[in-house]
């Protein structure tokens, strides 16, 4: 039995939020997705060519190599960074000693700017200014070239993005840990269930709307990838490590054509949309609140 | 009487700097600019004195990384606010949103320049742009290590090496010091191109229509790249790990680094640990470099367009260009400011100009074609195929060719 | 637990975290190298003679100070007005049901979505439009929506018993009461979370102040520090040590705030 004013009362929570939203994303998003129809330089007028872009795009064989490279680099790294934030979180919510240290510890890469990142892994990894390389060789071995190969640049890029976001995740399991009453634990206790026990019937479930958050934005975030592939290995070596954004920013900024990159984006949206579903149907809660 | 005097005189010097405030409401220019040194400060300078002679006008300086100039301007275009000023590399880049300059400085005006620079600046006979400093591509080497192994570089001209002779004298060079590797290659088409031309190659044809790569020379440009990368000379870490060339060579693990006069200033002030200096580049066909160059353009949509060609006119006059290049450690594109009075390296400029003098025109005006910037990255790609071994270099030309000619036809209608 | 599994895990813990965190020690300790060390072969760790040179002179290179302080005001202002919208959305949707609620939620997600780097140009033109061009503002007020904030105070509310709504309401609160002096107590974990995210991203923002500033007493540091790349030179000597500057202030908000996540912070108790 809502009364009117209750009705009201969400769009007015929602208000702010939907009106920055729509002036400074929404607007811009639809005013690019016209764009996806032309081609633009951004110095002349746009030149209407229909569907065109859509056309060139699902038939080049380039575009499909980029997405297949990029699954494969967010398939990796979405599983790996929940499992190893999931684990952070857990080491440092229990009770050890030095745990607000550790804490800011495992933070710490999150806070850094790529240019920092990339400089700090040249240096691990570098073919010759890198560390690795410098005790393989001091101790007799013949040095990997990890940034020239195109298999190890991909382990070298999945190891820095993990590096680099599991305290940030960490901070939100941490958020999430806090919100399981401690009674549970403590009822589990005195039935007689193990720790393990209690991680999977009590921790897992009930962080189970973290664990939506932490999936869908390590995933997004990972298939927008950019700075950090720049700063790290410049896509290379040859196109080893370049991802959708990158090519996308090059045929805007590089190529001069602001329609073709508008319309891969709309591609690289409607990918991404399919796996953001998928996985909010995976967790089973995403429609908790309306159900 | 005295207490009202006084405060009509108070009256009186506060309408006088109210009024003259507001008379002397300045006019700002903006002037958007990518330093690589201290030409930024020679730059602010300059602007001082400019704003002295001109009381009215303040020109606001902004700076960009190099890699966000194209990004930063086109924004600026899209948005209805053009700077006042630019620094550009390609002028047929931008073109469409240019002022023509021809009304205001006369076709003639470039006559005092360079004559390899003309075709960058005069676009469908309009002048839409002023050379402000030219580059050169050219080999910078660690003269200790070449001492250590008793390798004496060419020291006139006639005696410039050959392609094979480059290779072997970096061969031993490598062996006989504490260089690991013989040649930092910069990882840009650009610097690529000067093979290119040595070899007697050219990027497009001369009508601008088509790409010409596709040639025994482009081929054997690709072939001679391979080569020094196979054979180590070149460490395969900068075209296919993003290394820096420039740490490299200042860490001394390379013999030498195959840039241009731009380094000068970064080396002078940051090598100091080994002598080094400028070498005469080897040649296959004939001996060449490549012709790079900054311009100073306005734009049609400019706040103050009229105030920006005064300054232009500044700027590129003899007596302030001279100081600009003499100072920033460039080259003057200017014909009355071929001989600078450099405080650093006058003997290393000398090889630089020299090498200039004796490119074709190709080396000068391949790059001022308007979509040069947009198959570059493209061609480089391809060939660190060819690098890879993915592509052999007849394969890798011919694919330039294709892809080049598509983007061309593209572009061009 | 077992006190030996305990000691085991203390020691992973501890040099897990040290080897997280070396790059970045490696990081400040190379910006006391000279440039010339900086390069050395074989790679020192320690610098051999270590030197604030790097500092002095990128400090004098610009006009640092205000880039400092222009950061911190905008990240500081985004951030207040990021907790109060963020959270307001965030508990309509988590404990509202109402006509257009799931698509507009999803719209958010979605937003998510769309790399900044093509819509740029769109944006610039609405910054034009609205004034907010070249105005700190213009880096205040639109990134303070995020989506992520959004999404964060949603997932935590839903997890806040809805009983505790109810009988408040059935007291006679009003909504803005029980949002104010309720649910955001609760929500203090996830509130935490998010001013130490926020922050962050407003103080590492580059592409977003690149494109609405052009006057450079208004440039945010990342800005700054991005000019010392050039086009064929990276002066790594002020790159690094302006880089180390610029992790502070956010090392510290995260040093303050971070208490806030420690076990047995009396809010579990409320929650039955």
């Amino acid at each position: 039995m809502k009364s009117k004013r209750l009705q009201l009362i969400p769009y007015l929570f929602i208000l702010p939020n939907v009106v920055i939203f729509l002036v400074f994303v929404v607007v811009p998003a639809l005013y690019g997705f016209a764009l996806s129809f032309t081609r633009w330089d951004v110095i002349s007028e746009p030149v209407f060519v229909g569907v065109g872009n859509y056309i060139s795009i699902f038939t080049s064989s380039s575009f499909w190599e980029t997405t297949q490279r990029t699954l494969v680099y967010v398939l990796t790294v979405v599983p790996l960074t929940y499992v190893v934030s999931l684990l952070l979180a857990l080491l440092v919510d229990s009770n050890m000693r030095l745990r607000t240290l550790m804490r800011a510890f495992f933070y710490v890469p999150a806070m850094l700017s790529a240019v920092v990142i990339g400089v700090s892994w040249r240096w691990i990894f570098g073919d010759y200014f890198g560390i690795i390389n410098y005790f393989i060789e001091r101790y007799g071995g013949t040095p990997i070239n990890w940034l020239t190969t195109p298999g190890w640049a991909m382990l070298v890029v999945i190891l820095a993005s993990v590096w680099a976001r599991a305290g940030y995740y960490m901070v939100m399991f941490l958020a999430g840990l806090q919100g399981i009453p401690e009674v549970y634990y403590e009822a589990a206790k005195i039935d007689g269930a193990s720790r393990w026990q209690q991680f999977w019937r009590i921790t897992l479930p009930l962080l189970k709307p973290t664990s939506l958050v932490v999936l869908v934005l390590c995933s997004i975030e990972s298939f927008k990838v950019f700075d950090l592939i720049v700063t790290l290995t410049t896509g290379g070596p040859g196109r080893a490590t370049t991802f959708l954004v990158q090519d996308i920013y090059r045929w805007a900024f590089q190529r001069g054509d602001l329609g073709y990159a508008s319309a891969m984006s709309v591609v690289l949206l409607l990918i991404l949309g399919l796996l953001t579903v998928f996985q909010f149907r995976l967790t089973g809660i995403g429609g908790d609140a309306y159900e | 009487m005295r207490k009202r005097s006084a405060q009509l005189l108070v009256v009186l010097v506060l309408l006088l700097t109210v009024g003259s405030a507001a008379l002397a409401q300045k006019k700002v220019l903006d002037f958007l600019w990518f330093t690589d040194g201290i030409e930024g400060e020679v730059l602010k300078q300059i602007i001082a004195d400019y704003e002295e002679l001109h009381p009215d006008i303040e020109i606001n300086i902004i700076e960009v990384p190099f890699q966000n100039l194209r990004t930063r301007l086109q924004t600026m275009i899209a948005g209805g606010t053009p700077p006042d000023l630019a620094r550009l590399v390609n002028v047929g880049d931008f073109a469409p949103a240019l002022l023509d300059l021809t009304p205001y400085l006369g076709l003639e005006y470039i006559e005092d320049f360079v004559p390899s620079t003309h075709r960058n600046v005069v676009i469908d006979g309009k002048l839409m742009a002023v050379p402000m400093d030219v580059t050169a591509n050219g080999i910078i080497y660690n003269k200790d290590y070449f001492a250590q192994a008793g390798v004496e570089v060419p020291q006139t001209p006639e005696e410039a090496w050959t392609w094979e002779e480059f290779i072997d004298k970096l061969q031993i060079v490598v062996a006989n010091s504490p260089a690991r590797f013989g040649l930092a290659y910069d990882f840009t088409f650009h610097r690529w191109l000067t093979l290119l031309y040595q070899a007697g190659g050219q990027l497009f044809t001369d009508d601008w229509k088509a790409i010409a790569i596709n040639s025994p020379a482009g081929e054997r440009a690709i072939e001679y790249f391979v080569e020094l990368h196979d054979k180590n000379i070149i460490p395969r870490s900068i075209w296919l790990g993003g290394e820096n060339p420039n740490t490299l060579f200042r860490a001394g693990l390379t013999a030498a680094h195959w840039c241009g006069n731009w380094m000068l200033t970064n080396y002078r002030d940051n090598i100091d640990n080994f002598e080094w200096g400028a070498m005469y580049m080897p040649y296959e066909a004939r001996r060449s470099s490549v012709l790079g160059g900054k311009y100073i353009a306005t734009f049609k949509d400019a706040k103050y367009p009229e105030e920006a060609v005064e300054f232009i006119k500044y700027f590129t006059s003899q007596e302030v260009n001279a100081r600009f290049c003499r100072d920033s450690l460039f080259i003057s594109p200017r014909l009355d400011n071929a001989q600078l009075d450099y405080e650093f390296g006058a003997e290393m400029f000398e090889i630089f100009s020299n090498e200039l003098a004796v490119s074709p025109p190709v080396a000068g005006s391949d790059w001022a074609h308007p979509f040069a910037g947009r198959i570059g990255d493209d061609f480089r790609e391809i060939i660190v195929e060819a690098l890879q071994h993915e592509l052999t270099p007849r394969e890798a030309v011919e694919k330039m060719e294709r892809v080049g000619n598509a983007i061309l036809e593209e572009y061009m209608n | 637990m077992n006190r030996w599994v305990s000691r085991v895990l203390q020691a992973a813990g501890l040099v897990l975290a040290v080897i997280f965190v070396l790059p970045v020690i490696w990081v400040v300790i190379s910006s006391f190298k000279p440039g010339t060390e900086l390069f050395a072969w074989p790679p020192t760790f320690w610098p051999k003679s270590a030197t604030v040179s790097n500092y002095i002179d990128a400090l004098n290179k610009g006009n640092f100070e205000r880039y400092f302080l222009n950061s911190l005001y905008v990240s500081t202002l985004s951030t207040i007005l990021t907790l109060v919208i963020n959270s307001m959305a965030g508990y309509a949707f988590a404990k509202f049901s109402f006509k257009g609620d799931r698509l507009i939620f999803y719209t958010f997600i979605a937003t998510l979505m769309v790399p900044l780097q093509v819509i740029m140009v769109p944006i610039f033109l609405v910054i034009r439009r609205l004034g907010l061009y070249n105005s700190l503002w213009g880096i205040i007020i639109p990134p303070a929506a995020t989506p992520t904030g959004v999404f964060l105070m949603r997932q935590y509310m839903i997890t806040i018993p809805d009983e505790i709504i109810e009988s408040a309401r059935i007291d006679g609160a009003s909504e803005w009461r029980i949002f104010w002096l309720i649910m955001l107590p609760l929500a203090k974990p996830v509130l935490t979370a998010l001013t130490i995210f926020s922050f962050m991203w407003r103080w590492n923002d580059f592409l977003w102040p690149f494109i609405v500033i052009s006057n450079e007493q208004k440039y945010t540091i990342q800005v700054a520090i991005a000019n010392f790349v050039g086009q064929f030179y990276v002066d790594w000597n002020s790159l690094l040590a302006m880089s180390v500057l610029a992790m502070i202030p956010v090392l510290i908000i995260f040093l303050i705030f971070q208490r806030h996540f420690m076990k047995g912070i009396a809010i579990t108790g409320l929650k039955m």
